[in-house]
């Protein structure tokens, strides 16, 4: 926000107003005002005062408060306080990464004799459309592929950033995050940002306090539902949503309103599926069986988790709203007249699955049995939150602030641990990347996942998630201290799904 | 003086979890104070030409006459008795309305074949577009289970089982049940539940039930359409059929928690119905086991872990399908073996008194750090007791059901 002060409320001002009218529910709420002004209520002598009156009984108001509140929060922008760094190479390290991506799609391609888009037969059609419902049952055997690359290969990746600023030699780049010239936030930092956490406040998802606590957590939360003003919505998570308010709650706070556009476009992404096979479907399908479909927790989902994928891999939308920009190649549908309309942006959403990307929207399956709520909770978190977990930016929600956050964290609370790490050569980033890559989704049990979740969308942050790596290290501490090889740390933290996200928070984060 | 047990169940979940306690293993004709037990050794050790008799110091995992609970058609026939016995003594649980029972229409509607002919038929008649299912009375796993959807089937049926010269199976008498033809359903899939019940007397009642339990689900989507009335993989949940399904996934084993459960439903259906079906599974388990309360000889050396089989409707009721007395201790995943584990370790935890030593003078009151995942269900002889506050202290949610009796 301080770089929107900056240029003064003038221009913030007309900057929300273009983007609120370049919205696609834009025209529908002018309808809806113009209504309002030819009814009885709004009188021309009082014009102004009626109408806006109106406006808030009728809820428009709120609805326009709303849409403000989400502007704001996905066009969030750097806050450096070090405006000499060079975060330029972020952004050449992720386009590399992408061209090496985009040549293994490409080299994965050829080995297996297929092309990246190609128009569907219609009998192929005709099988993927009655089979809709029960995409496990299509017949597409994808043994051969495999996925492009997996969490550890990313943080191959993240590990190799050379900052051209940093000049420090003591320090050992493919070890540790510590000479990127990043600042991230130090425990008083986070403890303020964290308040409610820090000060011990009764919060929901602590077994201490009883059913008396949870019934007055709904009977507010239902308060907060009728106003459905996002900002209140947002603070009310901060102490813990009951799980019978979350899916309203988090549609809410993410602004996934369902409305018309938003069904016909979602329909029009399944119908894109239906018309093109494409090369990344078979890769989120290769995901899906690789994760939910084997998954005791989210196997009963799996068919809604196809639908949820396949249309959100061909969702330009994304490609156009993504803040890091992702690379895309364009490609001409197999077999045509290299014409515009045969051709096509590959991936069309810019998003390429790793190995377990589903688990970004399988815990969300507990809250919706509508595939399109679901859809547009998954893609709004999407776009606010977890693209910056896979790919290279110096934003400071993104995955590189998280790993430095962590290390810091951890060098700071148990200085025994890191050098224990130290001594063995094994970086603790490694560890536990994947969790912080997915989130901790498939590693903590879904009530635990999801309670994580809303504290990211309360504090409007992913700190949390660094936060609560480093906690569940300490947490095992003693047990991490006597083992020295990898594949037996690994073991000390394989099953977490014991651990209990908010008192531990709350223990790490108290005074 | 050492504990010592006995098994004849090759299950190293009971072998691990007694070591664990430092019990020592002993052959069947040695001084045991545990024997965890299949219900035939448990047959011929209770019946009177094995002359055994046992002493304050042992207890055994089965009462003698189980079956009145466990087979099919004595669970209903005890069922049947119980309500009109309530409905005899004016007792409000009984009350009917629209001719069913208010709080105790449970179970499915359900004859035992071939001697409830006459009335099947009659109930048949009510509404002939309904699906019936056959099972046979002594049987379990699924094995011998068939739906029907027309009289002419179940004549035919019959007909033809009789030219088969199996005496034996000829004499087998079945159960028919309306088919619970609107299942909830998730992710399309047809589920039912196995939760674990724990019974240390009969007289007075005193039942705990297990916190973890599973959802097996089938394989293959829930329809139905006549055309797969016959596909076993739509309509049976039992893992003993399903594992044979093409569709069989054995990392998973078609097995969702219990708690992931009820994540799901309060999650999209609210917690009112979802609190709401969870007491009322409870309120099931209770009067199924009051309904046989009478009639189970209360042999103070038993205890008896049954897994019940439970069916949730789309309007989020439950129905019970039926009682084991030896749910199985298999485990078919990762997962299930930590539960089969847990649950050998919590229901030792209760049967043993705090001296450690099996005794069946101890009044069998655990403390609640004994019931570790297990929650009192009911325990007559604290709600006799009346003392609200001990019934507290144990934790007896369910006691006030009891108020009006
Ligand atoms: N009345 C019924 N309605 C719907 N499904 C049923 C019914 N009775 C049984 N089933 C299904 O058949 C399975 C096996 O039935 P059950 O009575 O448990 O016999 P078994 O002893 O063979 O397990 C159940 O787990 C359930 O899935
Ligand atoms: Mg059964």
């Amino acid at each position: 926000m301080e770089e929107l002060k900056d240029k003064g409320m003038p221009h913030t001002s007309q900057k929300i107003c273009d983007s609120i009218q370049k919205h696609p529910s834009y025209i529908g709420f002018i309808e809806e005002v113009q209504k309002l002004v030819s009814s009885s209520n709004v009188s021309v002598n009082n014009f102004n005062e009626t109408l806006m009156k109106a406006m808030r009984e009728k809820g428009i108001e709120c609805h326009m408060k709303n849409n403000v509140f989400h502007w704001v929060a996905s066009n969030k922008k750097y806050k450096m306080d070090s405006p000499i760094v060079d975060l330029a190479f972020f952004k050449r390290a992720q386009v590399q990464w992408d061209k090496r991506i985009h040549k293994s799609l490409n080299s994965m391609c050829s080995e297996l004799g297929i092309t990246l888009a190609r128009a569907r037969s219609s009998q192929d059609r005709e099988e993927l459309s009655e089979k809709w419902g029960e995409l496990s049952n299509y017949d597409i055997d994808v043994s051969k592929y495999r996925p492009v690359y997996a969490p550890k290969d990313f943080l191959e990746v993240l590990l190799h950033l050379k900052s051209p600023n940093c000049k420090v030699y003591d320090i050992d780049p493919n070890w540790e995050f510590a000479h990127l010239p990043i600042k991230v936030k130090d425990l008083p930092e986070l403890r303020q940002h964290y308040g409610e956490l820090s000060r011990g406040e009764q919060i929901l998802g602590t077994h201490t306090y009883g059913t008396l606590f949870e019934a007055e957590r709904i009977q507010i939360g239902e308060r907060v539902l009728a106003q459905h003003y996002a900002p209140v919505a947002q603070e009310y998570l901060k102490r813990g949503c009951p799980k019978n308010l979350r899916s309203e709650m988090w549609s809410l706070v993410l602004g996934a309103d369902i409305n018309m556009i938003q069904s016909e476009y979602y329909e029009s992404l399944k119908n894109h599926t239906l018309y093109y096979d494409l090369m990344i479907d078979k890769l989120i399908i290769k995901d899906i069986q690789l994760t939910a479909s084997n998954d005791d927790q989210y196997f009963v989902f799996e068919d809604v988790l196809y639908q949820v994928m396949l249309c959100f891999m061909r969702d330009g939308d994304i490609l156009k709203h993504i803040s890091s920009q992702p690379g895309y190649m364009q490609v001409i549908l197999k077999g045509k007249q290299p014409t515009s309309e045969n051709t096509m942006t590959f991936p069309p959403s810019g998003v390429i699955p790793f190995h377990g990307f589903t688990m970004y929207a399988a815990p969300i399956c507990y809250l919706f049995q509508d595939p399109l709520k679901l859809y547009y909770v998954f893609r709004a978190f999407y776009l606010r939150y977890w693209h910056r977990l896979h790919r290279v930016c110096g934003h400071e929600q993104g995955i590189v602030s998280i790993c430095l956050l962590f290390e810091r964290l951890l060098q700071k609370f148990e200085p025994a641990l890191w050098h224990h790490f130290r001594e063995i050569s094994i970086s603790p980033i490694k560890v536990v990347f994947k969790w912080l890559m997915r989130a901790f989704s498939g590693h903590l049990p879904p009530e635990q996942v999801l309670q994580l979740w809303d504290l990211v969308l309360a504090y409007d942050s992913l700190e949390v998630i660094a936060l609560l790596a480093v906690i569940i290290m300490i947490f095992r501490k003693d047990n991490l201290l006597q083992v020295t090889t990898l594949t037996n740390i690994e073991s000390v933290l394989a099953d977490i799904s014991s651990i209990n996200v908010i008192p531990l928070l709350q223990m790490a984060l108290l005074k | 003086m050492k504990v010592t047990f006995c098994t004849d169940l090759d299950k190293s979940v009971v072998v691990t979890n007694c070591e664990k306690r430092g019990w020592v293993q002993v052959g069947p004709e040695d001084d045991w104070n545990i024997y965890w037990a299949g219900t035939l050794t448990c047959k011929s050790l209770f019946s009177v030409d094995s002359g055994y008799r046992m002493s304050d110091a042992q207890i055994i995992n089965h009462f003698p006459n189980h079956y009145e609970i466990s087979r099919k058609d004595l669970l209903v026939k005890n069922i049947k008795r119980y309500r009109r016995e309530l409905e005899k003594e004016g007792n409000v649980i009984a009350e009917k309305g629209d001719s069913k029972y208010l709080h105790l229409d449970f179970i499915p509607v359900t004859f035992v074949l071939p001697a409830d002919y006459n009335m099947f038929v009659e109930e048949y008649r009510k509404s002939p577009q309904s699906t019936w299912i056959m099972k046979p009375c002594g049987r379990s796993q699924g094995s011998g289970i068939f739906l029907i959807n027309k009289l002419s089937k179940l004549k035919k049926w019959s007909r033809d089982t009789k030219h088969i010269f199996q005496p034996q199976l000829a004499k087998e008498s079945y159960v028919i049940s309306r088919y619970i033809d609107n299942p909830l359903l998730i992710g399309g899939k047809k589920f039912d539940m196995r939760l674990y019940v724990l019974v240390t007397s009969f007289r007075p009642l005193k039942a705990y039930q297990f916190k973890h339990g599973f959802c097996r689900f089938c394989t293959v989507k829930y329809d139905s359409s006549v055309a797969e009335l016959d596909n076993m993989y739509v309509h049976l949940t039992n893992v003993s059929v399903q594992k044979h399904g093409g569709e069989y996934n054995s990392i998973h084993g078609g097995k969702l928690s219990v708690q992931n459960l009820r994540l799901h439903l309060e999650s999209t259906r609210g917690k009112e119905v979802t609190e709401k079906l969870f007491d009322q599974i409870s309120w099931l388990i209770i009067h199924s086991l009051k309904a046989v309360q009478p009639v189970i000889a209360s042999d103070r050396h038993c205890f008896e872990c049954y897994g019940y089989d439970i069916i949730i409707d789309n309007k989020l009721k439950p129905w019970l399908i039926e009682v084991n007395a030896s749910p199985s201790l298999t485990s078919t995943t990762a997962n299930d073996r930590i539960l089969k584990y847990k649950l050998l370790d919590n229901i030792f935890s209760i049967i043993v008194p705090p001296s450690g030593f099996p005794d069946t003078r101890w009044n069998k009151i655990p403390t609640k750090e004994a019931m570790k995942d297990f929650e009192l269900l009911i325990d007559e002889e604290i709600i006799q007791n009346e003392d609200p506050e001990t019934s507290e202290k144990y934790g007896a949610k369910y006691s006030s059901m009891y108020r009006w009796r």
